[in-house]
């Protein structure tokens, strides 16, 4: 047997397993803490601080769950959220991650640790990427083995695709949802390969705990039918696959329709009707399989088939009836604008606004997933290698997610794990085949190709040097190697040539790999490419992902930091003098900032669950300020917020947001505002040349209201749109100036409260400016005589 | 800061309220009219308590506000054909003094001055310079510009039976406010021209016949029209400034008897200086049937009670005492609309107390009691409350609902089944079960 290196021969089996399984859990211990400390840059370049928008309404309602216990929490009606309609928070919201936060604190109290809520919150995020590179290491191990799951641990554990959305501070839904994702695909998996009802229980229960956590929960919903669904018609039913289904379906339903926010949905909606088909399906297979085990007349048989058909086709019709029927809710607007991407922009603006709705660029795939996005791919064929039940579930995953994180750049989240699952396994069985110290041996392998019963030694090559290992490799990698041989020569070529000397030595001689250069060259590349990457994870995360987005930092020529704290300075300008309950009109990007900290009810909110009151809101933002004016004062608003880049040449501002206010309002209200008209000539501008809709609008009074005046008398400059913007500003009549940050950034003006002598607030304003008025003449009151 | 100003002006405000039994007034007089032809009316002011302070317009001092804070209650402007006045008493100082809660009266005349821009912006219209009110009815020996004018008794501000008023002076036309309350009206045969000779009357024929646009004549003219601010203030625009005098309020009715002139403008400023129908919300109290506190919140469908304690002002006794005279008091439950509306009737035996129960819209959200009663020459009552509407907690709802019969029986029954079924599983011979193990292998 010739060898590339030594490998010691003293050690006992026993002693082996010890150590490799001390060194698995040392190994899983530093990935979870690298995992945890990589996302600790927003923390140290910042501070502990809840980042974005949708943590600060998650903030605020654990910190509710924390002071007032759960049952409040659940009985939670927020008056100052989308006011006056208010807003049911225990019936609207997956309360998964603020229970989570709860019981942490509790617990925490309880052992006497009186450890700040905002801390726990900030920090769940990474505490949970720990727990997820565990869930991800215990799915690997089931597709291949250890390594293939320490890896894979590892890549999920630093993987920017995943760190952007659980830094510390991104306390979102999505932070604990990814772990219970991969759990219960794991617990799926591992019933699946068991036929365990406990197992299938598992992931129940699992199914349940992301049921509460995330709207992503659907995910799931779809993928675990789909699999069983494939591998129902690629005739693997079994009695496992019906057990674990049933088990997982049942008790997960059940447990989803607990949430208040999901309720009857699992039975009402199309998204799940799926998952109901699937399971109605399997009955009536397993019921097949029964009555076929017990029936032998062959005529009887081919009734059952067809009953067992027509069965299922009037199970599908009947939900398809519903459906019609309205029994059954169609797909939502959201589920469409997944298959086609103009949808959302053409029927539901406010979807399409968002923009991580949007459709992921190309080079994101490589920012967020570097390297491994190379490897998945080949993970994915070696999956096809082996194809047990749980690889396909791998491949489909891989399809599905793949295409739905071309089509959204959020979903590139719930691509990450399958990324970091086969690119582990294809990195792993790269790493087995050059580790191995076992060489072929050719001579060997001339003289036994006689003996071999497959054949001669031309034709049969891929089979003989299997033949030949076998006796000295342990058995489980053998069958993958006859698997790769069956699998076709070509395509596991594909995956183990990264070198062209690999290449040339699987093309031309036997198959393995003699000596150590190879093995080096190979190796330290692979090598090479993992320390890339871990370079590239760390410098994304520290300046890409890190960024709370409330508070925002700039590098001065001298490569000092700057923070702009504009944010929370006009927040808690709010906060501090204003009437608790003055209402702020914004747009919905910062409702949930105000809410969480500026304490002041807010009009819409980043639940955007009313499509009319955004309307509203975009149609006085796009309107003249005396068509604005009374919307408004209906609406008891006291002050506006708006946010304006130009001075600063901050990109995310209210006017490059505008157009989008305006759709949205044009949707509502089609004869009032229309988009055309806030172009100049197709082209979208802020300067003189303006369209007069536009430049009326209250959005663009309220962005340039005064802003002339600070280049003192220049041609004042935005810098965001690079425009020359009018030396005569706009005018406000109705509204005036309460409050402008440092920077800019966030401007708030107060709604002047109707004049004292009821003349409408143009005419006052030019009374008070010592302007003439018009002379006016009685009206007339009566007709004229004989007219 | 704020909290301090606030602190600040409601001491302010109360030191003004204590001293109301002598109220300062600041009479702004033109050089040009004694004081002493009016001292009827500046006597009968006196008499019933205020504190007068005179000033000619050029005057800069004592001044109306020292920093933006009034220093008189009220202010009277006779200074009808005053064109420049000193600094500080502008149309814009004017009106700012009416949103810090002083009161003008005001006399107009035919001629243009700053105050004819200033009754502009009250929605009064003034006719063009230099054309006063003329009538030749009834026939007399005062000129056709001196017109008894009839009371009419409508308005609540003046007292009943007031015997028509003398007047000289300018009309104005009213404008859509609704803020005016008009006091006295132009008799129906008067007109303004812009001569006191009757040259120009072809003018109105046909400005009359094209359907009264431009008109200035008939009784929808104005000849004293009060206003009352958003805040509550008031002010009054007189025509002419001869109405007060001692010279008018003595002069003999072409039929006969004494003018109402005395009494007419004691009223007037009886009003505008806060006297008279000065009404105010005291409280507002909202709680569920049964209960006494305020909740929180309301939950969809409750009973809701809701007081409002309404008191007017005595100015004898200088105290406000409640007051059940409104018998058209309505109560909104608004969430951008109104979902209920309803009259808020005083309770009968209990003064100054207006209450409604009612059922609260099955709709949760962010309403708001609102009450808004504006009447002509009444303080304006206006108040808003808001509370939650929320919908029933998860413990509100019936526990068992007979609908839910099938289910429950289908739960049951399964339970049942499933216990059945266990049991004889267990129960079940050994042999059973391996015939079943060798079929499934």
């Amino acid at each position: 047997m010739p060898a590339a290196y030594p490998l010691p021969s003293d050690l006992s089996p026993v002693t082996v397993a010890n150590t490799a399984s001390l060194l698995r859990i040392i190994a899983l211990a530093l990935i979870s803490g690298a995992a945890i400390a990589s996302r600790l840059f927003a923390v140290i370049n910042f501070e502990s601080i809840i980042h974005e928008f949708d943590p600060w309404f998650n903030y605020r309602a654990t910190k509710v769950l924390a002071s007032q216990g759960f049952y409040e929490f659940w009985n939670w009606f927020d008056p100052t959220a989308w006011y006056p309609l208010g807003r049911v928070v225990g019936g609207t919201i997956y309360p998964g991650l603020m229970a989570t936060s709860g019981v942490i604190y509790n617990l925490l109290h309880a052992l006497n640790l009186p450890v700040d809520i905002r801390n726990i919150c900030v920090l769940l995020a990474p505490g949970f990427s720990a727990l997820t590179a565990w869930a991800t290491y215990m799915f690997t191990k089931e597709m291949k083995d250890e390594s293939a799951g320490l890896l894979a641990a590892a890549f999920i554990g630093i993987v920017p695709g995943y760190i952007s959305r659980s830094v510390a501070g991104s306390y979102d839904n999505e932070a604990i949802a990814i772990f219970l994702l991969m759990f219960t695909f794991f617990a799926w998996i591992k019933a699946l390969k068991q036929g365990s009802a406990f197992w299938g229980t598992i992931a129940a229960v699992f199914y349940f705990y992301m049921v509460a956590a995330w709207g992503g929960y659907a995910f799931i919903t779809n993928m675990i039918p789909l699999h069983a669904l494939v591998l129902l018609l690629m005739g693997r039913f079994t009695g496992r696959l019906y057990v674990a289904y049933s088990s997982w379906y049942a008790i997960g339903t059940l447990s989803s329709m607990q949430v208040p926010f999901v309720g009857f949905q699992p039975v009402r909606t199309s998204e799940h009707m799926a998952a109901l088909g699937v399971f109605g399906l399997l009955q009536i297979v397993a019921f097949g399989q029964l009555v076929r085990a017990h029936v032998s007349s062959k005529q009887f048989q081919e009734l059952l088939f067809a009953t067992v058909i027509s069965l299922g086709l009037i199970g599908f019709f009947g939900i398809v009836g519903l459906t019609y029927k309205g029994w059954i809710a169609p797909w939502t607007g959201r589920f469409y604008s997944l298959w086609d991407t103009g949808y959302a922009k053409k029927y539901i603006p406010i979807i399409a606004s968002v923009s991580e709705h949007q459709p992921t660029a190309w080079p994101s795939f490589f920012m967020d997933l570097h390297f491994l996005i190379f490897l998945f791919p080949a993970g994915v064929v070696m999956c096809f290698r082996t194809l047990r039940d749980e690889h396909i579930f791998v491949i489909i995953y891989a399809v599905v997610a793949s295409y739905f994180a071309g089509v959204m750049v959020r979903l590139m989240l719930t691509l990450t794990p399958v990324v970091c699952v086969s690119a582990a396994v294809a990195l792993s069985t790269l790493m087995d085949t050059y580790l191995d110290p076992a060489e072929p041996s050719v001579e060997d392998d001339k003289s036994e190709s006689s003996t071999t019963p497959t054949g001669t030694t031309s034709t049969s090559r891929p089979a003989t040097p299997a033949s030949s290992k076998k006796a000295k490799k342990n058995k489980e990698k053998e069958k993958e190697k006859e698997a790769s041989a069956s699998a076709g020569g070509v395509l596991s070529e594909l995956v183990s040539n990264v070198t062209s000397s690999a290449a040339k030595s699987a093309t031309t001689a036997e198959r393995g790999v003699f000596g150590m250069d190879t093995r080096l060259v190979v190796l330290l590349n692979s090598l090479g490419l993992l320390l890339f990457f871990v370079v590239h994870c760390t410098w994304v995360t520290s300046n890409a992902y890190s960024s709370p987005s409330v508070v925002l930092s700039s590098t001065s020529s001298d490569g000092g930091k700057n923070l702009i704290d504009d944010f929370r300075e006009a927040y808690h300008w709010l906060r501090q003098n204003t009437a608790e309950d003055a209402v702020v009109m914004s747009w919905w990007d910062y409702g949930y900032q105000i809410a969480g900290m500026a304490d002041r009810p807010t009009l819409v909110d980043n639940n955007t669950w009313n499509n009319t009151h955004i309307a509203t809101v975009g149609k006085a933002m796009s309107s003249p300020e005396d068509i604005a004016y009374p919307i408004l004062r209906k609406h008891d608003v006291s002050y506006v917020l708006i946010i304006f880049g130009g001075l600063i040449g901050y990109s995310g501002d209210d006017i490059n947001k505008f157009l989008w206010m305006v759709r949205i309002a044009q949707g509502v209200w089609p004869d009032e505002i229309q988009e055309p008209n806030y172009f100049n000539r197709g082209e979208y501008r802020v300067d003189s040349e303006a369209s007069p809709a536009m430049r009326d609008s209250l959005m663009y009074k309220m962005s340039y209201y005064r802003f002339a005046e600070l280049f003192g008398g220049q041609q004042p400059v935005d810098r965001v749109r690079g425009q020359h913007v009018p030396i005569q500003g706009p005018t406000l009549d109705y509204l005036e100036e309460a409050y402008t940050t440092e920077n800019w950034i966030v401007r708030i003006y107060e709604v002047k409260k109707d004049d004292v002598l009821g003349r409408d607030l143009k005419i006052a304003n030019a009374f008070n400016q010592g302007k003439k008025r018009k002379r006016t003449k009685p009206m007339s009151r009566r007709k004229a005589i004989g007219a | 800061m704020r909290l301090l100003n606030s602190a600040l002006v409601t001491l302010l405000t109360l030191t003004t309220f204590s001293l109301a039994s002598s109220s300062s007034v600041l009479v702004v007089l033109d050089p040009s009219l004694d004081r002493e032809n009016y001292s009827i009316f500046f006597g009968g002011l006196e008499k019933r308590g205020y504190n007068l302070t005179f000033r000619a317009p050029k005057d800069t001092t004592p001044a109306i506000t020292d920093y933006g804070v009034p220093n008189y209650e009220h202010v009277i402007l006779f200074a009808p054909d005053t064109k420049s006045y000193a600094k500080d008493i502008t149309p814009q100082s004017l009106v700012s003094l009416l949103s810090e809660n002083t009161n003008l009266l005001i006399a107009l005349s035919p001629k243009q001055t700053p105050l004819t821009s200033l009754a502009a912006e009250f929605s009064l219209i003034p006719p063009p310079p230099e054309t006063p009110l003329i009538s030749h009815h009834p026939a007399r020996s005062e000129p056709q510009t001196t017109i008894p004018v009839t009371v009419s008794s409508s308005s609540p501000i003046l007292t009943p039976g007031i015997p028509p008023v003398w007047f000289t002076g300018a009309p104005h036309a009213l404008g859509s406010t609704p803020m005016l309350v008009p006091i006295l009206r132009a008799p129906a045969e008067s007109f303004a021209a812009d001569s006191t000779s009757d040259a120009d009357s072809d003018a109105l024929v046909t400005a009359s016949e094209k359907g009264g646009e431009g008109l200035w004549a008939g009784s929808q003219m104005g000849l004293v029209t009060g206003f009352q601010t958003n805040v509550n203030s008031r002010v009054v625009f007189a025509g002419g400034v001869k109405m007060f005098s001692d010279e008018y309020a003595t002069k003999e009715l072409p039929s006969g008897g004494s003018p109402g002139n005395a009494l007419f403008v004691t009223d007037v400023a009886a009003w505008v200086f806060q006297e008279k129908l000065k009404l105010r919300i005291d409280a507002v109290d909202h709680h569920r049937v049964g209960e006494s506190e305020a909740p929180k919140m309301y939950t969809t469908n409750d009973e809701i009670v809701y007081t409002a304690h309404i008191s007017a002002y005595d100015t004898e006794t200088s105290t406000w005492k409640p007051y059940s005279g409104i018998d058209d008091l309505q109560l909104e439950f608004t969430m951008l609309d109104p979902h209920i509306r309803t009259s808020l009737p005083p309770v009968p035996g209990s003064p100054g107390a207006y209450q409604v129960q009612f059922c609260a819209p099955d709709r949760h959200g962010v309403f708001k009691f609102v009450l808004n009663w504006k009447r002509k020459g009444y303080s304006y009552l206006e108040s808003s409350t808001t509370v939650p509407v929320v919908p029933p907690r998860h413990d509100q709802y019936p526990r068992f609902l007979s609908a839910a019969w099938p289910y429950y029986a289908g739960a049951i029954s399964t339970s049942a089944g499933f216990f059945l079924f266990a049991a004889l599983w267990l129960a079940g011979d050994v042999k059973g079960e391996r015939k079943k193990g060798s079929k499934v292998e």
